[in-house]
C-alpha cells in the first residue's frame, strides 16, 4: 500500500495564490512532478478558488430599499417606532385611504405567490437547510431550523407589539385591510407548519414557512412605517409606502 | 472611466446625498446593494443579512459626510459593510483573535492520498458548503477567495497575523473540498 504524502499541504494553497518565493515554487513544483496526490489537491484548490471568485452579488429583496428609505425619511438615527411627541393627523380624502387599502391588498395576494416554494440560490445558501442529508447531519439541520424559526418569530412578535401599541393612527379601512392581510398570511403560516410537521425533511414546506414568516414581517414593518408617517402627518409618504408594498408583491 | 474621474463622480454623488437631492441615495443603494448583500449573506447568513443590509445603508447615510474620496465610494461602503459584518459576528461570540495558525491533523490526513476529487465545482454547491464552515474560516474564505482581499488586509480587519489568515484559509479550503467531495459521492450513490 502506498504511503500517504506527508508534505506541508498549506504550501499548495500558497502556490495556488502565487504567494511562494521563486525558490519555494521550484521546490514544490519538483515535488508535484512526482506526487499524484498533491497534484490532485492543487487542482482541487485551484478549482475551489476559481469558483469562489466567480460567486456574484446577490440581489436583496425588493422591500429592503423601501424599509431603508422609510427609516431615512423618519430620521436614520431613530428606531422605526420612535415616539413622535405631537400628533398632526390631518383630515384626509376618503379616496386616498381606499387607495392605500387597495395597494395593501396586493401584499396579501403576494403571500400566496410566495408560497409557490420556488427555491432561490440565496434561500438555499441562507442556512444550509437545502443541504439536508448531504453535508449536514439531521440533528444540525433541526437545530438550525429551530434557530431560524426563533429568529423569525421573535421579529414577528416585536413588530406585532409595536403595531398594536398605536394602531389608532391608522384609518379604519387601512387598519382592517392590514389585519386581513395578516390573517391571510397566518393561514399560510399555519398550513406550512402543518406540512412541515408531517414531513420534517421537506425543503418546500420549510421554504414555504420561512417565506410566509418573512412576508408577515414585511407587512408588519409596512404597518409600523405607515403608522409613523401618518403620525407625522405625511400622508404622501404613507401613500408611497403602501404603493411600494403593493409593488413588491 | 479613470479612477480619478470615478472618485470625482462619487464625491459629487455623495454631495448630492448630503444635500438631500431626490434619488441620490437611491442611486448609491442600487449600485452597491447587491455586492454588499452578497457579502452579508455569506458572512453572517441570509437570516441576518437583511437586517445588516439595512444597518449598512443607514450607517452609510449617517456617515456619508466622512467620505472624502480617498477611494471609490463602493470601496468605502465595502469597508464599512465588512466592519459591520465583523461586529455582528463578534456580538455573536466569534473571537477571531483566538484562531490558531495550526491545522487540524485529521483534515490533512483526510485530504491526503485522494488525488483530484472535485472536478467542476457548482456555485450553489459551494454556497451550501460555505454555510457549514466555522464562522472564522468562512469569514477568511469569503474575504480572500470571494472578495479578493489580501491576507495583510484581512489580518488587520480581524486582528490576526498574516500567517493565521493563511492557515485558516487553507483549512477552509480543505473543509470545503471534503464537503463538496461528500456531495459528489452522495449524488453518485443516489443515481
Amino acid at each position: 500500500m502506498a504511503t500517504p504524502c506527508t508534505t506541508d499541504q498549506s504550501r499548495l494553497s500558497r502556490l495556488a495564490d502565487g504567494e511562494l518565493t521563486p525558490a519555494e515554487t521550484t521546490e514544490v513544483r519538483a515535488h508535484l512532478a512526482r506526487c499524484v496526490d498533491c497534484r490532485g489537491l492543487l487542482a482541487d484548490l485551484q478549482q475551489l478558488r476559481a469558483t469562489a471568485r466567480g460567486l456574484g452579488p446577490i440581489a436583496p429583496p425588493d422591500h429592503a430599499w423601501m424599509q431603508i428609505a422609510g427609516q431615512i425619511r423618519l430620521g436614520a438615527d431613530k428606531p422605526v417606532a420612535a415616539p413622535v411627541p405631537a400628533r398632526t393627523v390631518a383630515a384626509n380624502p376618503t379616496w386616498q385611504w381606499i387607495g392605500l387599502a387597495a395597494a395593501l391588498v396586493l401584499v396579501a395576494l403576494g403571500a400566496y405567490v410566495f408560497r409557490g416554494g420556488a427555491e432561490t440560490p440565496s434561500s438555499i445558501a441562507e442556512t444550509g437547510a437545502g443541504n439536508a442529508g448531504t453535508t449536514a447531519s439531521v440533528e444540525a439541520v433541526t437545530t438550525e431550523l429551530g434557530l431560524a424559526m426563533a429568529h423569525y418569530e421573535k421579529a414577528v412578535a416585536e413588530l406585532e407589539r409595536i403595531a398594536k401599541t398605536d394602531d389608532t393612527s391608522l384609518d379604519p379601512i387601512v387598519a382592517a385591510t392590514l389585519q386581513r392581510n395578516i390573517g391571510v398570511i397566518d393561514v399560510a403560516i399555519a398550513e406550512s407548519r402543518t406540512a412541515l410537521m408531517e414531513s420534517p425533511a421537506s425543503a418546500p414546506a420549510r421554504d414555504s414557512l420561512f417565506a410566509a414568516l418573512r412576508q408577515k414581517i414585511s407587512v408588519l414593518q409596512t404597518t409600523v412605517l405607515l403608522i409613523n408617517q401618518i403620525r407625522q402627518g405625511d400622508h404622501e409618504g404613507a401613500a408611497r409606502i403602501a404603493a411600494g408594498a403593493g409593488k413588491k408583491s | 472611466m479613470t479612477d480619478s474621474s470615478r472618485v470625482h463622480g462619487d464625491l459629487e454623488l455623495a454631495g448630492r446625498c448630503l444635500a438631500g437631492a431626490p434619488g441620490a441615495f437611491d442611486e448609491v443603494y442600487r449600485a452597491n446593494a447587491p455586492r454588499l448583500f452578497g457579502l452579508a449573506c455569506r458572512m453572517v447568513g441570509r437570516l441576518d443579512a437583511e437586517d445588516l443590509l439595512q444597518e449598512i445603508f443607514l450607517t452609510a447615510h449617517r456617515k456619508l459626510g466622512l467620505y472624502k474620496g480617498e477611494s471609490a465610494l463602493g470601496t468605502w461602503l465595502f469597508r464599512l459593510a465588512t466592519n459591520l459584518c465583523l461586529d455582528h459576528l463578534r456580538s455573536r461570540g466569534v473571537r477571531f483573535n483566538q484562531m490558531s495558525d495550526r491545522l487540524d491533523g485529521e483534515i490533512e490526513a483526510g485530504a491526503a492520498g485522494s488525488g483530484a476529487i472535485l472536478g467542476v465545482v457548482d456555485r450553489l454547491d459551494l454556497e451550501r458548503a460555505m454555510v457549514a464552515l466555522t464562522p472564522g474560516c468562512r469569514t477568511i474564505f469569503v474575504l480572500h477567495d470571494v472578495e479578493g482581499l489580501e491576507h495583510k488586509e484581512i489580518g488587520t480587519l480581524l486582528g490576526i497575523s498574516d500567517g493565521t489568515s493563511k492557515s485558516q484559509l487553507h483549512k477552509a479550503r480543505l473543509r470545503l473540498r471534503e464537503a463538496l467531495a461528500g456531495q459528489n459521492t452522495g449524488r453518485l450513490k443516489s443515481r
